[in-house]
Order: C-alpha cells, then sequence, then structure tokens
C-alpha cells in the first residue's frame, strides 16, 4: 500500500473527517437539490447552492474502469506490482478510485463491489474496494489472503 | 468578431536544442538557447521581442527577458495546461498581437525532462521544476495515494475503458509508435534517431500501466525549443517564408480538474476544441496535409485523431492502418518523430516541426505541404489545436 498518506486541506479535509467519523464511505449531498456528488465542490452545479452535508452511502458499486499498473513510483505500492487501482461508479452516481485487495487479471468492468474505507491518519481515509459477496462467491479470498498493508 | 484574429499572425522564427537523456547544461541554459535562436532565425534581435509567453515552470517571463536583453515586455501571460499549453499559446499570442497589445512574441519551452529525477553526477544542480497547475491538487489527494503518480497511470483510468469500449487492437498503438519511429530516423535531432523499432520490438516490451507498453509512451528528454509570432503583415518583411496562424483553440473536458466523474470517461478536451479550429481556420480536416499530434502515449493520439474527426469513436485504428500516417501516407503523422521518439518538448517541438514543413525545409519533409494540424494534450485532458498554413 502506498507510503504516501496526503493531509488533505480545505473541503477535501472535511470529506476525509466525515468519513473517518462515520466509519463508514460518505459522499457530498447537496442540500438544496439532494444531488451527490464527488469530489467535494463549493458549489452545487445543478442548483448552484452551497449547503451540503456529507452522507454515508450503502457502500454499493461496480467498476467502471482500473489501472493496472507494472511499476510504481511510490515504494509501497512498488512490491504489489502489478497491482490494479478500480474507478468505481457507486449506486448513488458519484465516481472515486479505490484500492482493491483483487488481483488485476480477475477484474471485469461492470463487476458489482462492496466498498468500505479504512483510515491512514487523524485526517485521511483510503477507499477500498472489492466484488461484492454475491456477484463472486470466492470475494472472501482476499481476505484470507491478507490486505497489502496488513 | 472573432473572425479578425484568425489569418493575422504567422510563426516567423523557431529554435530548438537537441533533445537529449541527461543534459550538461542547466535547464535555464535550454530554454535561453533555443529561445535566442527562434528569435535569431526571425531575422529579428530580442529588443524586438515586446510579449512573452514563458514556460509552465522552470522560469518567468521576467527572467526570460532579463538574460535575453528584451528591455520592454509589453505583454506576458502564462498558459497552465501541461503539455497543451504551447499550442494553446498560439492563440494566445495571436490576440495579443492582434490586439495590438505586443508586437512580436516568444513563445518558450524547455525542461530537464530526464534528468529532474535521473541528474549525471556532475549535472549542474537546479531548483527549478515544472508548474503542475490544477493537476497537482487532484493528484495529491485523489490519485497518489492509490498507487497513480504518474501520466501513464492516469491515463489508464480511462483508456482501459477506451481499448474494452471499442475493442481496439494493439495493433494500432503499435502502428503510431512505429511511424513515429521511423520519422525519427530521418530526423537530425531525433533521440531515437539510430534506433529502429520493429513489431517485434513493441510486442515484446513490458507494460508500464495497462493498456500502455514502454514503446506507447514518450521518451523524457532534456531539450527547450521556442517560437517567434508577428503579424502576417510584417512576416512578409521578414527572412523566411511565413508560416500563418490559420486558427487554433483549446478545449476542456468537465470537469477538468479531474478524470472519474466525467459523464463520457473518454471525453478530451480536443473533443471540444476541434470543431472551433476547424471552424476559425476554415478548413476542414480532409484538407489537412500532415498531422502533428500531441503523443504523449500511443492510445491519446488514436482517441484524438476521433476527437479532430478524421474517425468515428472506435474508428481510428483503420485510419492508422496501411501506411496512411507514415511519410508518403495520405496523412503523415508526427514527421520528426514525436514525443515518442524525437524527444518531449511539451508539443512546441510539433510546433516548430509543422513550421518547418510549411516553409518546405523539414527533414522529413512533406511533398507539397500547405496545411498542418498541430494538437496540444496535457494535464488530465485538457486539449489545444492549431492549424497552420502556407502564406498565399
Amino acid at each position: 500500500m502506498s507510503t504516501y498518506v496526503p493531509t488533505p486541506e480545505w473541503i477535501v479535509l472535511d470529506w476525509h473527517h466525515a468519513c473517518i467519523a462515520a466509519e463508514v464511505l460518505c459522499i457530498q449531498r447537496c442540500t438544496g437539490c439532494g444531488r451527490w456528488r464527488h469530489p467535494p465542490r463549493r458549489f452545487c452545479p445543478a442548483c448552484q447552492s452551497d449547503r451540503t452535508t456529507f452522507e454515508p452511502v450503502t457502500g454499493g458499486g461496480s467498476v467502471l474502469s482500473f489501472a493496472v499498473s507494472h511499476r510504481s513510483l511510490d515504494p509501497g505500492w512498488q512490491t504489489h506490482a502489478p497491482y490494479a487501482t478500480l474507478l468505481v461508479e457507486l449506486d448513488e452516481g458519484p465516481r472515486l478510485l479505490a484500492a482493491t485487495t483483487t488481483p488485476p487479471g480477475e477484474i471485469r468492468i461492470g463487476q458489482r463491489l462492496a466498498v468500505r474505507t479504512e483510515a491512514l491518519s487523524e485526517h485521511f481515509v483510503l477507499v477500498w474496494a472489492d466484488p461484492a459477496a454475491h456477484d463472486e462467491p470466492t470475494s472472501m479470498a482476499p481476505r484470507a489472503r491478507g490486505n497489502p498493508h496488513d | 468578431m472573432g473572425a479578425d484574429l484568425w489569418g493575422t499572425t504567422a510563426i516567423v522564427g523557431v529554435g530548438e536544442t537537441d533533445y537529449v537523456r541527461g543534459s550538461d547544461r542547466h535547464v535555464c541554459d535550454l530554454i535561453l538557447d533555443a529561445a535566442m535562436e527562434a528569435i535569431t532565425d526571425a531575422g529579428l534581435e530580442p529588443a524586438d521581442i515586446n510579449g512573452i509567453i514563458p514556460p509552465p515552470g522552470y522560469m518567468s517571463a521576467e527572467e526570460i527577458a532579463a538574460h535575453l536583453g528584451v528591455p520592454d515586455v509589453a505583454y506576458h501571460v502564462s498558459v497552465l495546461m501541461g503539455g497543451a499549453s504551447p499550442t494553446a499559446s498560439l492563440q494566445t499570442a495571436t490576440m495579443a498581437i492582434a490586439g495590438g497589445l505586443a508586437d512580436n512574441v516568444l513563445v518558450c519551452m524547455g525542461w530537464n525532462g530526464y534528468s529532474a529525477l535521473r541528474p549525471k553526477p556532475d549535472a549542474r544542480p537546479t531548483k527549478r521544476v515544472m508548474n503542475l497547475g490544477p493537476m497537482g491538487e487532484t493528484v495529491r489527494n485523489h490519485y497518489a495515494p492509490y498507487g497513480l503518480m504518474s501520466a501513464a497511470q492516469h491515463y489508464s483510468l480511462y483508456l482501459r475503458r477506451y481499448v474494452e469500449t471499442f475493442g481496439i487492437p494493439e495493433d494500432a498503438a503499435a502502428a503510431v509508435a512505429i511511424a513515429c519511429r521511423n520519422h525519427a530516423q530521418l530526423n537530425s535531432k531525433a533521440l531515437m534517431r539510430g534506433t529502429p523499432l520493429s513489431r517485434a520490438d513493441y510486442d515484446a516490451a513490458p507494460f508500464i500501466a495497462e493498456p500502455l507498453r514502454k514503446f506507447d509512451c514518450c521518451v523524457e528528454t532534456d531539450c527547450a525549443t521556442a517560437v517567434v509570432m508577428t503579424s502576417l503583415e510584417h512576416a512578409r518583411d521578414l527572412v523566411h517564408p511565413a508560416v500563418v496562424y490559420l486558427g487554433g483553440a483549446e478545449g476542456h473536458p468537465e470537469p477538468a480538474d479531474e478524470i472519474a466523474n466525467r459523464a463520457n470517461l473518454l471525453e478530451l478536451g480536443i473533443h471540444r476544441a476541434a470543431p472551433r479550429a476547424f471552424a476559425r481556420a476554415g478548413v476542414s480536416p480532409h484538407d489537412i496535409d500532415v498531422l502533428e499530434i500531441y503523443d504523449c502515449f500511443t492510445y491519446v493520439v488514436l482517441l484524438q485523431l476521433e476527437a479532430l474527426g478524421y474517425a468515428e469513436p472506435g474508428g481510428a485504428p483503420a485510419f492508422v492502418a496501411d501506411g496512411n500516417i507514415e511519410l508518403g501516407g495520405r496523412f503523415p503523422l508526427n514527421t520528426h518523430g514525436g514525443l515518442l521518439s524525437q524527444g518531449h518538448c511539451w508539443g512546441l517541438n510539433h510546433v516548430v516541426e509543422a513550421t518547418r514543413q510549411l516553409r518546405g525545409t523539414a527533414d522529413a519533409q512533406v511533398t507539397d505541404a500547405e496545411l498542418a494540424l498541430v494538437t496540444g494534450y496535457g494535464d488530465l485532458g485538457d486539449g489545444s489545436v492549431a492549424i497552420l498554413g502556407r502564406d498565399r
């Protein structure tokens, strides 16, 4: 896993703090019109309201695309190469990147995912996603193998 | 109203250093060497320059003016679109000239793209860095913690989707890599001159970030380039045949500052810039004789060709097949070798090459080249287009 852990600021920091407090993934939601959006933005692109909350999401989503890195400038990630990074489309709509314990060869676009968070500091959560249990009967295998950061 | 701009300016001077892996020169010397060469090539003197667009980082317009001996800078601006910056700078220079803010504008690019990470033991140290601009925040906060630090990794997020959606074969990416390498064999300054690339070499190379193999990725180089623009009227009094800036544009995907939440993951800024640029120049894609396409990565070239209208979405593989993009084909592409094989100068080397093609002085000259198209691509998908033509 990453040896690099950023200390975000501004509304990105608010997002991380919300996820850490809730112990699940939260996403910014417009109080004006109810739309979800990510990454955090000051004004709602639909209704221009700047009143927002960070609300827990279901944690369900699917693979929109993914990167498979065969080398990394980050020494932590380099030890896991080749590793996948998932571009997840949450069921609520917004998309974000997620780390995964699933080997690159077992990932498919469209695959159902379950998302969870892990606090790496008081100010930063990493998002993880792996195939959802009902979609992939073998999805407990990554846990059995252990997370890359264990 | 905007129509008054297009076709009123011209590129009159070009300069470029060698493209090397590990320069003995300080990055500022590279930038100033190319700048002085461009001014001299135009038959001008530093005192004639009164507009400066510096590189995105490394050196300021103020410093460049002071070191070159430019006494009166009437206009300067920085363009921060990563690799789309130099080509977008041509439209900015045109606005300044057509608007009467400046007469002769110097556009500079240069960097230590190789030595920044791997300096020679005796290299002169530098603290100069690129200005990451808007991309820095997104990469720091949202991509790097997930192991995506490099451009190849960031772009592979949407290139995977491109390849899987349309079944883009490696043949198409290889055709781009090999065409650029073939053209580099003819270019006196290409880093990869003397190092041909076969299909077997391409296939044998490891993945960097799928679908990108080693030879899908441009070469990191130390280099600098510069061009001088002036009014077409003034250009006709100078030494070289004027190369007219017929039209250009920039474009940004929405949102421009991150990739994941774009409604269409395959949308580039070029998709928005291209129709604007062709309309402004009053030409169509099939009028173009030479294509100088920003080739940070082969698959990004394929997507740009589609965005420019040379193929339907997913249709670029047929366009790049059968020698169509080789010298002697209908649409010779990156006749200098491009970022993939000449060297990476953020696409201002593409502008230099297009200028030489239209002067008729290129090393790999396209017969009777009258119209050239240049693209820039940078940051997380920003795009720029320039359409250049011979003076008639």
